[in-house]
């Protein structure tokens, strides 16, 4: 599964670049939002820098979710300038220098919130497909 | 998003550069953890990565504004995409300059006359009282009614007199005496106005009153110029013909008056005078709260209490108003600038009409690119914001070249206007770039744009994609509904232009007739100059006698010089009125009182101007204080009064019921001369008096004495401006050293009494030929696009046989029928507009049927001409060359 990583050609003419901006914006919502929820997760446990969030990401789901790990970033930027995380440099465990992001309480919040609508929809779509609820 | 992101995203942007570094470094070494070599640790890092420049874009169009982002793009491609057709670009952006410039410079003028406030504190509540009558208002007033104006202090707050500079005083003291301009001002002007007070103070209520004392105050200019700005010019003397006179204050540089003023003395009425001549005007500053309306109201009153008081002081429909002290000031200024603007606008709405054709034809020639980039995926929107973009380029481009061009020619205009247009100051210096009128120019500039650019946009957009794309070229047919409307841009164009040059042909007309106007006398070689004989010395008929007949022997020698006369006034200036009484005349027959211009002239009058005495004799040396009285009428007077009798057996009773300064015995007729024009070229002669300037009361000669100089009629058989200077050194040492000024000869007069109706007519065919000239080109242009875009077709006709003469009938049909729409439609608006021009023509009606016939005549010939190097083009065509054209 690919999550929105975009297909955009930095230098593609002035009409373009608007379309495919749209495109994407509206069919990623949903991939963006759960992108969002697995990010806030991973730092409920603490704060880590953006190669950490991407591994803790792989390796947790088991590798079903393999991200470009480039689309981490517009999310985590975004993330920020919503407030929903702090962030500062720091040095990384091989000493070298990262940026390191950490959940705020509004993030608390929200992951909460997204957490329980997740659920739900989750649920309501196992139950159309006609799995057993366990 | 917010603001301070947008603002820092260069920051960001590096920052999260540094943290993608970080991010790869982090991945490479764990790859190389897991055995893989350093290469190939690099290598995998950046694929699982994917394309950090795209991260990175992503991040920063995050956080910026779409159109900000899109504007700025949109201006950038305007520009490259203008650069790349310079040719059109310099057309049209020179095209928008013009109608742009002529909007700036006739805006110009009216912001300064028309929009800008007074520059007295308040300028709203000041009015000037107006003597109303059913024939119209005007200003003008006496002792008496002065009085009861300043007595209504329900309604005005001050009151004051003043007068416009009349005679003149003469700066004396120092080598070099100066003719300067004295504004005699009741106690209250200065408050009434607001005038700042740089030194001293103004008059005072004693100072104000007769026997009050010479006393004086400067204006700022003048203390500059004359006296160095001496800081201590207060209470010290300055000589004005002669006498000492007291300097009471220096008034501030702002102080605009209008005519200038060099310096300002008190009336010093007496208020219990009973003269009825208008000799000053009234201004007054309304109490808060007051209305003109009720102070009109109030003013019924004071007018029905007047009559009472003064039998016969005002007529019986007579009565007393208030005007809008601005309103007085701009006069008939107002209509005229606003149908300059109206004709102005039309010119720029041709233009736009020919811009937005040129649009229309380099839409087609980009279809195939317009077509492509909504094949990209751009929205209709995007292309017409795009479109639009550009013609803003253009349009403010234009607009700021076209503000250039309105600054240059608005000097330009006023230097032909020569003080025609009032508040525009010396030369129109006043006339000047504010803010008003740049946001004027940037708003038309802006308006103009998305006029001339709308429609092409529109139209470029609903291109059909397939068939864009699919065209092998872009020369098959004009698209059947841009087609349509280039037609509707050039019939209006047309249309447009028939209108402007249908008003200039009326101006030209007026113009001309004005200029065949006979004026009743010869105005070449005569030279005029004005002496001021407000010294004490002229206060009686005998001491201006005596000038004049020392003046005129002493002038008389100087060679060159053929007749020197002397006259209030001078012809086409307008003069003096008073009413006239025929004596023994019963009432009931031929009126047997009325009014009529008074002139006092010398006895070489007549023959200085070559009039012709038709009856009676002339004036003589002779008719002095000693001998009878006598006057003299003219042609219209006696028409008027003695449509069959003999006016030479009758004596006139004149200024009867004027008040007692006029009282005089009755005049015998002596003669009947040919009718000058006095009041102005296109005034037809009134009824007028003659009398011999050595006959007048005395206290009349007072009175004129301090209203108006003395002007000098100088007739020469030389050039005129050769003898100026003998003429004045002569006329010096004849009045013991008194200076002459405003020096003209009389076909100078003549070119300043028309120079208004020269001014209309000059602006209105500037801009009905640049009218006409767009028009024509726009047709012309519409036309060579169409046959070269037929190319094809017309070869096609020509290879089965059509004759040329078959395809240059059809090519100019086409044309001539959009020319000939135009020209009617045209005529339509023409025959409604030209009625607001009716109060600037002269001898020629609104609906002149030589400028309707003639205008849509030239106009289609015009047109034809356009059309017709188009249509012979088109015969051109080889029918080979065109076939081989795919």
């Amino acid at each position: 599964m690919v999550l929105p990583a975009g297909i955009r050609v930095r230098h593609a003419t002035v009409v373009r670049k608007t379309m495919a901006l749209k495109e994407t914006s509206a069919a990623g919502d949903i991939f963006q939002g759960t992108l969002d929820m697995l990010i806030l997760r991973t730092l409920v446990m603490g704060r880590a820098h953006g190669h950490t969030i991407a591994q803790v990401i792989e390796h947790t789901s088991e590798k079903a979710l393999e991200i470009e790990q480039g689309s981490l970033y517009p999310a985590l930027h975004r993330l920020e300038d919503r407030g929903l995380l702090a962030s500062e440099w720091g040095t990384s465990e091989n000493n070298r220098k990262a940026k390191f992001y950490q959940i705020t309480a509004k993030g608390h919040r929200h992951l909460t919130r997204q957490t329980n609508r997740w659920r739900h929809m989750t649920r309501a779509i196992g139950l159309i497909l006609g799995q057993s609820a366990d | 998003m917010s603001l301070r992101r947008f603002v820092q995203r260069k920051k960001k942007d590096a920052d999260l550069a540094e943290e993608i570094e970080s991010h790869l470094a982090h991945e490479q070494e764990a790859n190389i953890a897991r055995g893989l070599s350093a290469e190939q640790a690099r290598r995998q890092a950046r694929l699982k990565f994917g394309n950090p420049e795209s991260v990175r874009d992503r991040v920063w169009r995050d956080r910026s504004f779409p159109w900000i982002e899109d504007g700025w793009r949109d201006l950038r491609f305007a520009l490259r995409s203008l650069a790349n057709v310079p040719g059109f670009t310099a057309i049209a952006v020179l095209v928008i300059a013009v109608g742009i410039g002529a909007n700036t410079a006739v805006f110009s003028v009216i912001n300064t006359v028309l929009l800008k406030p007074l520059t007295y504190p308040e300028p709203q509540s000041l009015v000037q009282l107006m003597n109303t009558a059913p024939q119209g208002t005007f200003p003008g007033a006496n002792v008496p009614k002065f009085n009861i104006w300043n007595q209504q202090s329900s309604i005005f707050q001050y009151v004051a007199g003043y007068d416009q500079g009349g005679a003149g005083l003469n700066l004396t003291g120092g080598n070099d005496p100066e003719q300067v301009q004295g504004i005699h001002v009741t106690v209250d002007y200065f408050r009434l106005f607001g005038a700042p007070i740089l030194a001293g103070r103004t008059f005072s209520s004693a100072e104000d009153s007769p026997h009050g004392g010479n006393v004086v105050v400067l204006s700022y200019a003048l203390w500059k110029r004359r006296f160095g700005g001496n800081p201590k010019i207060v209470g010290t003397n300055i000589h004005l013909d002669g006498q000492p006179y007291l300097v009471v204050g220096v008034i501030g540089r702002d102080f605009v008056t209008e005519p200038t003023g060099d310096l300002w003395l008190p009336f010093q009425f007496d208020l219990t005078s009973q003269d009825m001549a208008h000799y000053f005007v009234v201004a007054a500053r309304l109490r808060p709260g007051i209305t003109p309306q009720k102070a009109n109201a109030q003013l019924k009153l004071a007018a029905d209490q007047f009559r009472r008081t003064y039998p016969g002081g005002l007529g019986p429909q007579g009565g007393f108003g208030v005007t809008s002290l601005q309103d007085v000031m701009v006069g008939d200024t107002r209509t005229s600038l606003l149908v300059l603007l109206g004709a102005v606008t039309f010119v720029l709405l041709i233009a736009c009409a020919n811009v937005a054709n040129l649009l229309l034809i380099r839409a087609t020639a980009r279809k195939r690119e317009l077509a492509t980039r909504s094949a990209l995926g751009a929205g209709r929107g995007h292309i017409i914001r795009q479109l639009l973009t550009e013609s803003l380029v253009i349009s403010l481009t234009g607009g700021f070249l076209g503000l250039i061009l309105g600054m240059v020619g608005v000097r330009l205009l006023l230097a032909v206007s020569s003080g025609s247009i009032p508040r525009v100051g010396e030369d129109g210096s006043a006339v000047t770039l504010d803010l008003n009128v740049l946001f004027f120019t940037f708003g038309v500039s802006v308006l103009t744009g998305i006029l001339f650019g709308v429609l092409p946009a529109i139209s470029a957009s609903r291109n059909n994609l397939a068939a864009a794309l699919n065209e092998s070229n872009n020369r098959s047919g004009v698209g059947f509904r841009s087609g349509k409307i280039r037609s509707l841009l050039v019939i209006s164009e047309m249309a447009l232009a028939l209108v402007l040059v249908v008003g200039a042909a009326l101006l030209i007309r007026t113009f001309i007739n004005l200029q065949a106007v006979d004026p009743g006398f010869d105005t070449h070689t005569i030279v005029t100059m004005a002496m001021s004989i407000s010294a004490d010395r002229f206060q009686n008929t005998a001491g201006v006698a005596q000038v004049i007949r020392d003046g005129t022997q002493r002038v008389n020698t100087v060679p060159g010089v053929t007749t020197t006369a002397a006259a209030c006034c001078l012809p086409l200036q307008g003069g003096f009125g008073l009413p006239f009484d025929i004596v023994g005349r019963p009432s009931g027959d031929n009126p047997s009182t009325g009014g009529g211009g008074y002139f006092p002239v010398s006895w070489a009058y007549f023959e200085a101007f070559k009039v012709p005495i038709l009856h009676g004799r002339n004036f003589t040396e002779h008719d002095d204080g000693g001998a009878p009285g006598v006057v003299i009428i003219n042609e219209a007077m006696a028409k008027q009064y003695w449509p069959n009798g003999d006016p030479l057996s009758d004596r006139l009773v004149i200024g009867a019921n004027m008040g007692p300064v006029f009282v005089e015995p009755p005049r015998q007729i002596i003669g009947v001369v040919g009718n000058m024009r006095d009041g102005g070229l296109s005034r037809d002669p009134a009824p007028t008096m003659y009398i011999p300037v050595a006959q007048m009361p005395d206290r009349v000669t007072a009175l004129n004495s301090r209203i108006a100089p003395l002007w000098w009629i100088v007739r020469t058989r030389v050039e005129p401006h050769t003898v100026i200077r003998s003429v004045s050194t002569a006329l010096r040492e004849a009045s013991g050293g008194l200076p002459v000024a405003h020096i003209r000869t009389m076909d100078e007069i003549v070119i300043v009494t028309t120079s208004r109706e020269r001014f209309n007519m000059l602006l209105l065919t500037i801009f009905g030929s640049s009218a006409l000239l767009m028009a024509a080109i726009g047709i012309y242009g519409l036309m060579a696009y169409s046959v070269q875009q037929r190319t094809q077709e017309l070869g096609i006709r020509m290879a089965l046989g059509a004759q040329a003469s078959n395809i240059r009938n059809m090519v100019i049909r086409q044309g001539m029928v959009l020319a000939i729409i135009g020209v009617v439609v045209g005529i339509g608006g023409a025959l409604w507009l030209t009625r607001f021009l009716a109060s600037f023509l002269f001898g020629v009606k609104a609906l002149d049927p030589t400028a309707f016939l003639a205008t849509p005549v030239l106009l289609t010939a015009v047109a034809f001409l356009a059309v017709w190097i188009p249509a012979w083009r088109a015969t051109r065509v080889s029918p080979m060359t065109a076939l081989r054209f795919e």
